[in-house]
């Protein structure tokens, strides 16, 4: 690439790279500059105080936080784990249905199509029926309405990418291992489970990350309730920031959430770099 | 208009929207731009609203030729407070006059987001004095009691002759009603937000303890404290008077439990007082009192106060406007009327001597001012809302046996000292509370 191609490319990425700044780079940075301060929108004679690490700190002392942490990653295994294992169940009988097959797939597609807080206020009024037990006043039995909620909304979505997937895989390999005497369960593992790794990569990819900075459908069941024991970290830092109007701190907490969500996306995009090389591979 | 235009052909389309387009220009023109308006922030829904219109129209027919707005806001008190905060640290002008939970006025005032109302010298006098002692930040006064509310037992006249005075008492009646049938014993708020920690605060009063002493110090892990809590929470897992859906209700959910007949006894604001006597809607009305929340040896029947109180957005633009405003809404006229409409409680004690106002809430009025008379103000500090959040959480965890009351007060109260602690702020806490 000679200097005038390579100005030429750099003059083109120009408008997209101010977007990524505008809306991505500089709010993460003004949080990161805001979480190096002590800013209390209760107490503005205090002004805005450089701190340095302090806030960090506190984050480190903070139990609540802490826990708040180990509810979102509990919320991100078990509902991926359950969305996964339904989605590609669901998956595979669409994929064989030949009969009606765009109105299944509208139909199946409808609970992702249901805005999040409307879907959590249906379950909640379902959960709170006077005639079933307390789940809401249950720190374990609390999470069901919680776990079931994020499943019904997001297993079509796994399911969606994951039919993408099985489409691509040529029918023909599936009809040899048959004439060759596997059997279903056998084809399954063999076959089409490998050559699904890249759809599987992607939809954990989307679904972990999308789970960990999961907000709505809590606030709306639990509000982390009972006590704190539903809490995830969204929703403490979403606390601390518009409740307790303590900036400084919050940001802190947030910087943490975008910390752990981008070491997530680093690991799973090479991960998925590795399942893609293998499809090629093979 | 929209209707005949629904109706109007293909061709006749273009000419209904430039009538329309008439209709509207002429009606914007009717306002005078340049004619002052007021903007009013608070909850209208239903009676409240009508009333609020009628005093607003008579205050417009009074101080021409200003003209006066209401800015609908959210009527779940968490949300309204989130809405001021991000237009007052905008430092908009709008609105002028703000509708306040009692416990926000320490924090704007610290915040500088309303106005001391010293300047426009307000006569204090006829107000409940714990209603101005909760608007008094570091000696000013920041905004006047609009109406009052204060916690209250509720009781069935039908299944006990007099209501409870003591815990156990209560305690045996709400058995003894649950053995004859009724689905729930005593119901109340217990679900992790405000209203929970002003039961609590009630509760704690009635076995003699405070969240805050009068020094400034936290005291809510105090023995009379711990009593409290293991009351409340035994009463949904030991003794079962209250069912465990309590955990999850606010007022609403309490009022229903026991207006469709399902409670003994109820702790709720005096809203519910004019709603379970009406008999359309109500399986309970002329079937029960209210009296004041029971109370153990060693402490007294104790009301949390609640209420709204108005004050000035710092940046208005017309402050002095806004205050006769306020004043005119505060005036006893104004309050009889809500009173009668809404059934609010006034802030204005001597209201309460008047054969009007019992006529207006249909109640013993003077009843009434007995509870007011012993209501208890939540910790006046500009921290309450960080304070009350740790307390919900921890009051909470108790009740919902994560943790024993004992072990969650104490890290209630830690936290508490943790958080004034870093605020630097206990002093100033301490001289605003106990300024006179």
């Amino acid at each position: 690439m000679n200097g005038n191609e390579s100005r030429l490319v750099w003059l083109l990425t120009v408008p997209a790279l101010t977007v990524i700044a505008g809306v991505a780079t500089f709010p993460i940075l003004w949080t990161f500059w805001e979480s190096l301060h002590r800013h209390d929108l209760r107490m503005p004679w205090i002004g805005m105080p450089f701190v340095g690490l302090d806030n960090y700190l506190e984050v480190f002392a903070d139990r609540r936080a802490w826990s708040a942490l180990l509810h979102t990653v509990f919320f991100v295994a078990t509902t991926v784990a359950i969305e996964l294992v339904l989605g590609l169940a669901l998956a595979l009988g669409l994929h064989r249905v030949s009969r009606g097959r765009g109105l299944l797939r509208t139909a199946a597609l409808l609970p992702w199509a249901v805005p999040t807080v409307v879907g959590a206020l249906i379950w909640r009024f379902i959960f709170e029926s006077p005639l079933g037990p307390v789940w809401f006043a249950d720190a374990s039995a609390a999470w069901l309405p919680i776990v079931v909620a994020d499943v019904w909304k997001a297993t079509p979505f796994v399911a969606l990418l994951l039919l993408a997937g099985l489409q691509q895989i040529d029918p023909a390999l599936d009809e040899a291992a048959s004439l060759d005497g596997a059997g279903a369960l056998r084809r399954l593992r063999e076959i089409t489970l490998p050559l699904l790794a890249p759809a599987l990569a992607a939809a954990i990819v989307f679904r972990s990350l999308d789970a960990f900075r999961v907000f709505d459908v809590i606030y709306v069941l639990t509000g982390g309730g009972p006590g704190t024991a539903t809490e995830p970290i969204s929703l403490y830092a979403f606390s601390v920031l518009f409740r307790e109007l303590r900036i400084g701190y919050g940001s802190a907490l947030s910087m943490l959430v975008f910390a752990v969500s981008f070491v997530l996306a680093l690991v799973w995009i090479k991960l998925l770099g590795a399942a893609r090389a293998g499809d090629v591979g093979s | 208009m929209t209707r005949r235009g629904v109706g109007l052909s293909a061709v006749g389309r273009p000419a209904a929207a430039a009538a329309l387009a008439l209709l509207t220009t002429v009606a914007g023109c009717a306002r005078d731009p340049s004619a002052p308006v007021l903007t009013f922030s608070g909850s209208a829904v239903g009676l409240e609203a009508d009333v609020l219109g009628r005093q607003f129209a008579r205050f417009e027919a009074n101080h021409p030729p200003l003209t006066v707005r209401l800015r609908v806001t959210p009527d779940a008190a968490d949300e309204r407070r989130q809405l001021y905060v991000h237009w007052l640290t905008a430092r908009a002008a709008d609105p002028d006059v703000l509708q306040l939970d009692v416990i926000w006025t320490p924090e704007f005032a610290a915040a500088g987001w309303i106005l001391a109302l010293d300047p426009f010298q307000p006569d204090i006098t006829g107000y409940f004095p714990a209603a101005i002692a909760a608007n008094r930040w570091q000696e000013h006064l920041y905004a006047l009691p609009w109406f009052v509310d204060v916690g209250m037992l509720y009781w069935r006249t039908d299944l006990m002759p007099a209501a409870p005075t003591d815990f156990e008492a209560l305690t045996r009646v709400a058995i003894g009603a649950r053995s004859r049938g009724v689905r729930d014993g005593f119901v109340w708020q217990g679900a992790r937000y405000e209203g929970l920690v002003t039961v609590f605060l009630e509760h704690l009063g009635g076995f003699g303890g405070a969240i805050i002493d009068e020094a400034g110090a936290v005291t809510v892990d105090s023995a009379a404290a711990v009593a409290a809590l293991t009351f409340m929470r035994d009463a949904v897992w030991a003794t079962g008077i209250a069912p465990a859906t309590v955990l999850t209700w606010q007022e609403e959910q309490v009022r229903f439990a026991f207006q469709n007949g399902q409670a003994a006894l109820m702790r709720n604001w005096p809203y519910a007082h004019r709603l379970l006597q009406d008999e359309r809607a109500s399986r309970v009305a002329g079937r029960f009192g209210v009296a004041p929340m029971p109370a153990a040896a060693g402490g007294s029947p104790t009301a949390a106060l609640g209420g709204s109180h108005l004050a000035i957005n710092a940046h208005s633009d017309r402050p002095e406007a806004a205050y006769a405003l306020i004043e005119y809404l505060t005036a006893p006229e104004q309050m009889l009327e809500r009173a009668r409409v809404a059934g609010y409680l006034p802030a204005r004690p001597s209201l309460y001597d008047t054969a009007e106002l019992s006529e207006a809430l249909g109640l013993d009025a003077r009843r009434a001012r007995a509870i007011v008379d012993r209501a208890v103000p939540r910790p006046v500090t500009p921290l309450y809302s960080q304070l009350s959040e740790i307390l919900q959480v921890h009051l909470h965890r108790a009740l919902t046996r994560q943790q024993e009351p004992r072990g969650a007060l104490a890290d209630a109260a830690e936290a508490m000292r943790g958080a004034i602690a870093r605020a630097g702020l206990d002093a100033r806490s301490a001289e605003g509370s106990e300024a006179p």
